[in-house]
């Protein structure tokens, strides 16, 4: 009886160190790096397998000071809200390129100008909704990220 | 939701159009370009050419337009110029962007491109289908 016992405590703490009864295999995973920075600080990606990430956007146009119709007005000012609409859901995605310039001319500022500017291709992007009030028209839209439309 | 056996005639109906539209239509090759200024849409340009050659491999991904008996394609379209923008740019578009501030005044100005695509163009008496290739 007291063989058997000290047999079983034996095999439990070789077990033991084995890492058989570990339970704690979270401590060991690691989160992958998509990009290490400068600092050298991990960070997480964005867009993960599993899940679709959803960008909502809300692009403005104006129409013309002249137009024939206000069907016209209500139709090119959709179309310019819907320019701008893309070019919010392009900045979010890509990314901006911004590029300042100030001239200084004996120790004072004479000139100062500011550029951005984003160049994209944008695929699967829908319009949610549409409002035309005052001139002005607003048009909300979405575009879901996911891995598959990246991927196709 | 619809089972598998309610799905059959749905895709068979699907492949019937598709063919349809490869057999039997006409194809096209259509662009468009709109410049805005100041959020404000300054040039608007719609390019429509038959194509010499046929196009092959349509998607499902189709538009139905409205038409006047006789009425041509870019009669079609001019009509129905928003509806097309909106289908064709859901698939690809194009995007350049440009903005300036200086001296508390801020311009942009935009380029919205649709590529020129071949699409297939079915005339019906009182519609026109339209089918992007792939």
């Amino acid at each position: 009886m007291r063989l058997s016992a000290a047999l079983a405590l034996l095999l439990s703490v070789s077990a033991l160190q084995a890492g058989i009864f570990s339970t704690d295999e979270s401590s060991d995973q690691k989160v992958k790096c998509v990009y290490s920075g400068t600092d050298g600080n991990c960070v997480e990606p964005i867009l993960k397998a599993e899940n679709e990430l959803v960008i909502t956007v809300t692009g403005q146009g104006v129409a013309p000071s002249v137009t024939a119709s206000p069907a016209q007005a209500y139709a090119l000012a959709k179309r310019a809200a819907m320019v701008d609409g893309y070019r919010l859901i392009a900045e979010r995605v890509k990314g901006v390129q911004v590029e300042g310039q100030d001239t200084i001319k004996n120790m004072m500022l004479q000139q100062s100008s500011t550029k951005t500017s984003v160049e994209a291709i944008v695929r699967g992007a829908n319009i949610m909704n549409t409002t035309f009030k005052e001139g002005l028209c607003e048009v909300e839209m979405e575009i879901a990220l996911s891995y598959s439309r990246v991927l196709h | 939701m619809r089972s598998r056996n309610g799905n059959r005639p749905f895709v068979f109906s699907s492949l019937a159009l598709i063919s349809t539209l490869i057999h039997a239509a006409d194809n096209y090759y259509i662009g468009y370009r709109l410049t805005t200024k100041n959020a404000q849409p300054i040039e608007e340009q719609f390019t429509v050419s038959k194509a010499m050659q046929p196009c092959t491999e349509y998607g499902n991904f189709i538009l139905t337009l409205p038409r006047l008996s006789g009425a041509t394609l870019e009669t079609v379209l001019n009509l129905e110029r928003s509806t097309f923008i909106e289908y064709a740019a859901e698939h690809e578009l194009r995007l350049k962007s440009n903005e300036t501030l200086s001296s508390a005044t801020i311009q942009s100005l935009q380029t919205l491109t649709l590529p020129t695509r071949c699409y297939a163009v079915e005339f019906n008496d009182h519609s026109v289908t339209i089918s992007l290739s792939k």
